[in-house]
């Protein structure tokens, strides 16, 4: 409940702090975060490919806003079923193996899926990107006005967090964790891991394939680096500096890096060594990241009032 | 009546032969042991019966359906659940979560399986639970599997087959690494689920072998030698050769 109010008064507060475009985009990056956070934290499995999903349902859904101009709530609709629909392809080839080899996997399909994109110029405009995606006014709504898009992405944003929280408290969430802890012991009991990785893949494709289009909406384009390995790796990033496993972490993750990202490349050319930095103190000290740090912090602090306490109790 | 019976079965990795050739027949409620020395090709045989790797020859009936080849996390849906040698839990997860998952495992039913919270499952926590109470844990339910003892652990892998309310238990050596005293309470245990359930036992402590065994079968370079009641075995020439080296026979 307290994390609920604390989400509601950020939303509230946050684009008086950052430019709208910036707070919208922190919270559209959270989604992706989230869809990848089951991945990463509950099945333990390091997809490095998430921009596959996030791209190409960017790319479909934007074509079909640009030269057919359906609406704001189709167009979520089409980057939902297509954020799925790769991550079924690319998750099925995925699974298969394991460790190592299925990380260089998510990434060597990742890697096909951004030269299609580059070299289809006709379609994604290669190299310059996906211009000119509209915001279509619907049901009333001008969605090209920055703070009512701000508030639908803040809706949807609360929307997909209360799905997450369901999917991972379901069996499902209590199945994919067990895969992660045991895979052998997984099967044993009766669940064949390999069917569980790709479902945990179509939930996670569905939320990035969401992030995706609201991505391109918000910018008007969609840019080839948001099918690019390196947006993979930023939304992985984010995601353990926030805290992989735990619901919350994706959130916190994407707050830092794109407020961080936003920030400080005007000031400082060099800004990923911050980043860098923190990757390193997240892994050495903190495997759980800011909210493994927090934890630890307020633990740290009631066993201090303890031991200060009890003396003057005797 | 035969509830679980190999014929002929065999398993070879490459050149190396690790089961050959073993007909075995498991009757329904009984607890039949199968023992032999280290290598002998007993754990092998356990993971052919429970897909784990598939047989190169032979066949497995269940309740006389062939079910040879059947993949892993088929069999315990056909009620069939083992225990490891090594402790083989999920760590991070607290007892009565590590014992849910397997119940939930072979529920009745999935409905829900990505909306419903895992709370609101009553008869798989009902199940859990009582899973848990038949090994002694019950008390300590919200602890988590990597705290426990190692003795503990070996409780709750035990617990994790129970869960699934199986036909056949197969434990393998559910007594490795335990104290004496710890062993002792181990047979107590073993000794109280037979009879509720049909009991395959492998293990290598003979004082717990001959005194709760209903049959023995002894394994020797993947075969079977002998096969009878647990006085018979302890009379066999081949067997005490075969555990002893050939030197006091």
């Amino acid at each position: 409940m307290r994390a609920l109010a604390l989400i509601l008064v950020s939303i509230c507060v946050l684009p008086l702090i950052v430019r709208p475009v910036i707070a919208t985009e922190i919270w559209i990056f959270a989604i992706f975060g989230l869809g990848l956070n089951l991945l990463l934290g509950y099945t333990g499995l390091l997809s490095f490919g998430q921009s596959t999903f996030f791209g190409s349902a960017a790319y479909v859904a934007g074509w079909l806003l640009k030269h057919y101009g359906i609406n704001v709530f189709f167009a979520l609709g089409i980057g939902v079923g297509m954020g799925a629909l790769s991550a079924l392809v690319v998750g099925y080839l995925c699974v298969q193996r394991s460790g190592l080899y299925f990380i260089m996997l998510t990434f060597a399909l990742n890697q096909l899926f951004y030269f299609v994109a580059y070299q289809w110029t006709s379609v994604t405009g290669g190299e310059d990107g996906m211009q000119g995606v509209p915001r279509p006014e619907f049901l009333g709504l001008d969605f090209g006005d920055p703070r009512v898009y701000y508030v639908f992405v803040s809706i949807l944003f609360l929307a997909c967090l209360w799905l997450m929280q369901r999917i991972v408290e379901s069996p499902l969430g209590q199945i994919l964790q067990a895969i992660r802890e045991n895979e052998l012991r997984a099967e044993a009991v009766g669940y064949h891991a390999p069917r569980f990785k790709l479902l945990a893949f179509v939930i996670g494709g569905a939320f990035s394939g969401a992030a995706g289009v609201l991505y391109a909406m918000l910018f008007g384009i969609v840019p080839l680096e948001a099918i690019g390995f390196v947006f993979s790796g930023n939304v992985v990033f984010a995601t353990l500096i926030g805290g992989s496993g735990s619901l919350y972490g994706p959130l916190i993750g994407s707050f830092l890096f794109i407020w961080l990202s936003e920030s400080m490349s005007v000031v400082w050319a060099r800004w990923p060594l911050l980043l860098g930095v923190a990757f390193v103190i997240v892994v050495l000290f903190f495997r759980g990241g800011v909210v493994e740090a927090w934890t630890r912090l307020v633990k740290w602090y009631y066993s201090r009032q303890k031991t200060s306490a009890s003396p003057s109790a005797r | 009546m035969v509830l679980l019976e190999t014929k002929n079965l065999g398993k070879s990795f490459g050149a190396l032969t690790a089961v050959q050739d073993v007909s075995l027949a498991i009757e329904a409620g009984s607890l039949h042991s199968i023992i032999g020395p280290n290598g002998a090709g007993k754990t092998t045989l356990f993971n052919l019966l429970t897909g784990t790797f598939a047989p190169t020859s032979g066949r497995i009936l269940l309740d006389q359906r062939d079910i040879t080849g059947t993949p892993a996390h088929r069999i315990a849906h056909l009620g069939l659940a083992r225990s490891f040698q090594r402790t083989n839990v999920f760590p991070a997860f607290s007892l009565l979560e590590n014992v849910w998952v397997a119940a939930f495992a072979t529920g009745r039913s999935w409905r829900g399986l990505l909306f419903r919270n895992a709370d609101r499952y009553p008869e798989a926590k009902e199940r859990a639970l009582r899973a848990l109470a038949d090994v002694g844990l019950e008390g300590k339910s919200r602890h988590l599997a990597r705290e426990i003892s190692h003795g503990e652990q070996r409780q709750l892998e035990l617990a994790i087959a129970l869960a699934a309310q199986p036909r056949v238990l197969l434990l393998d050596e559910p007594a490795a690494g335990l104290s004496p005293e710890e062993s002792r309470r181990m047979v107590a245990l073993v000794r109280s689920l037979k009879g509720r359930y049909t009991i395959v036992l492998i293990e290598h402590k003979m004082d717990i072998i001959m005194s709760v065994s209903d049959r023995i079968s002894v394994m020797h370079f993947g075969r079977l030698i002998a096969e009878g009641p647990p006085a018979e075995i302890q009379r066999n020439p081949e067997v005490r050769r075969a555990y002893l080296g050939g030197v006091a026979a």
